[in-house]
């Protein structure tokens, strides 16, 4: 399954949830329209499951749906167990798994890519739910289960890879200004959309 | 030797020390409604007056000190004031975080942080001075990542919480209150 094909899914399913999306996944939903209650966890790796954290336990009226990456999920496994500590029935952790790092642009194996299980891991962590599912139609079928049940819920989804794009054609990649500034924006953007500030005024 | 230092050593130092309860005051009058964090020794009262679910503040207990400051940006995304109660070493592990959220994103973040590993002779002191690497290196890290603090050293500090908050609102960034010494029960 394609990353962006999965994010066309999720995203067809949204509804009014929040997403924190990082890596694959964001470069995914960069291309679908935008959506004023998405933000990326950038340049942050392992960040996006904690910020999905703050934002379900801040707004537990609605779904907050985390788009993760294999790598960034390992750096703060740790995460999973504050998670199912804080029991946020609105939140679903679902992570990218392509097995690699700096995916489509150097495609690093991840530690762990063939050992690791994921969803034992968040089974044994104390998520609600948490399942593993490998294609596209099966994401399709699932998904109103999955959001029909209880958080904290975990789903890895697996996905291809592109080649990678660096090499001696395409030596280097300059980052923009807008990728360090750009998590900020969306953050005050989710608020003003909350009415947050409003609230803070009153 | 004073008669209170010959009764109890320790007590001569509890003019060094604000109460867990005056902490969670002062958080109140500044709107705080969530703290995020991993313990912190000399905060320990403090951990235990919001642990008692007593305080009125909501804690979500987290197992690194990058998730604590993610959690609260995630929580102010959400709309909700937020302390992230850590110790020196704390603050050190989570730099990244910091950066990302605090320094580039510009979320607004109180860090409460607890001076862990100060020798007694240095209370009353200048914390620079004291022969604790993980003490005092913890002002000039603050300085070089732009991020203005504020001591607690004792009862009169108290209006230092208020100032270090009101500094993250303003300057919409990080801004710390340094506890010099352990909180009181
Ligand atoms: C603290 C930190 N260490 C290292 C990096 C460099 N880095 C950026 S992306 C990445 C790998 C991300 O992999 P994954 O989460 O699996 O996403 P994918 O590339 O597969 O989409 C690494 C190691 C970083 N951004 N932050």
């Amino acid at each position: 399954m394609k990353t962006l094909d999965a994010c066309k899914i999720l995203d067809a399913h949204r509804d009014d949830a929040i997403v924190v999306c990082t890596m694959g996944a964001m470069n995914a939903l960069d291309k679908l329209p935008l959506n004023p209650l998405t933000m990326a966890c950038v340049p942050l790796m392992g960040g996006a499951a904690s910020i999905g954290l703050g934002l379900a336990l801040a707004r537990p009226e609605r779904k907050v749906f985390v788009f993760d990456g294999d790598a960034s999920l390992l750096m703060e496994l740790g995460g999973l167990v504050s998670i199912s500590h804080a029991r946020p029935k609105n939140l679903y952790h679902f992570v990218f798994n392509n097995s690699i790092q700096f995916a489509g642009l150097g495609n690093l194996e991840t530690p762990g890519a063939r050992s690791a299980d994921l969803v034992a891991m968040a089974k044994a962590c104390g998520f609600e739910a948490a399942q593993r599912i490998d294609a596209l139609d099966d994401l399709e079928s699932r998904l109103k289960g999955i959001l029909a049940g209880p958080g904290p819920s975990f789903v890895e989804v697996v996905v291809e890879y592109d080649a990678p794009a660096l090499g001696t054609e395409n030596p280097a990649v300059e980052m923009t200004d807008e990728r360090f500034t750009r998590m900020g924006d969306e953050i005050r953007r989710i608020r003003h959309h909350l009415g947050c500030d409003a609230a803070v005024a009153a | 030797m004073s008669a209170l230092a010959k009764e109890n050593p320790m007590k001569q130092f509890s003019k060094h020390s604000v109460s867990a309860q005056a902490m969670v005051d002062a958080f109140k009058r500044c709107g705080i409604d969530y703290v995020t964090t991993v313990p912190d020794m000399v905060q320990i009262a403090l951990h235990q007056l919001l642990d008692s679910g007593e305080s009125g503040l909501k804690v979500v207990h987290c197992t690194t000190e990058d998730q604590a400051i993610e959690v609260a940006g995630g929580l102010y995304a959400g709309g909700k004031n937020v302390a992230v109660i850590v110790q020196n070493q704390g603050l050190y592990a989570g730099i990244n975080s910091l950066r990302a959220l605090g320094l580039d994103s510009k979320v607004p973040l109180l860090f409460v942080i607890g001076q862990f590993g100060r020798e007694f002779s240095n209370l009353g002191g200048n914390p620079r001075d004291s022969k604790r690497r993980v003490v005092f290196l913890l002002e000039p890290l603050l300085e070089t990542l732009g991020v203005p603090y504020w001591r607690l050293e004792g009862p009169d500090d108290m209006g230092n919480v208020e100032a270090a908050w009101k500094a993250s609102r303003e300057r919409s960034g990080p801004a710390a209150l340094i506890v010099g010494h352990f909180v009181g029960w």
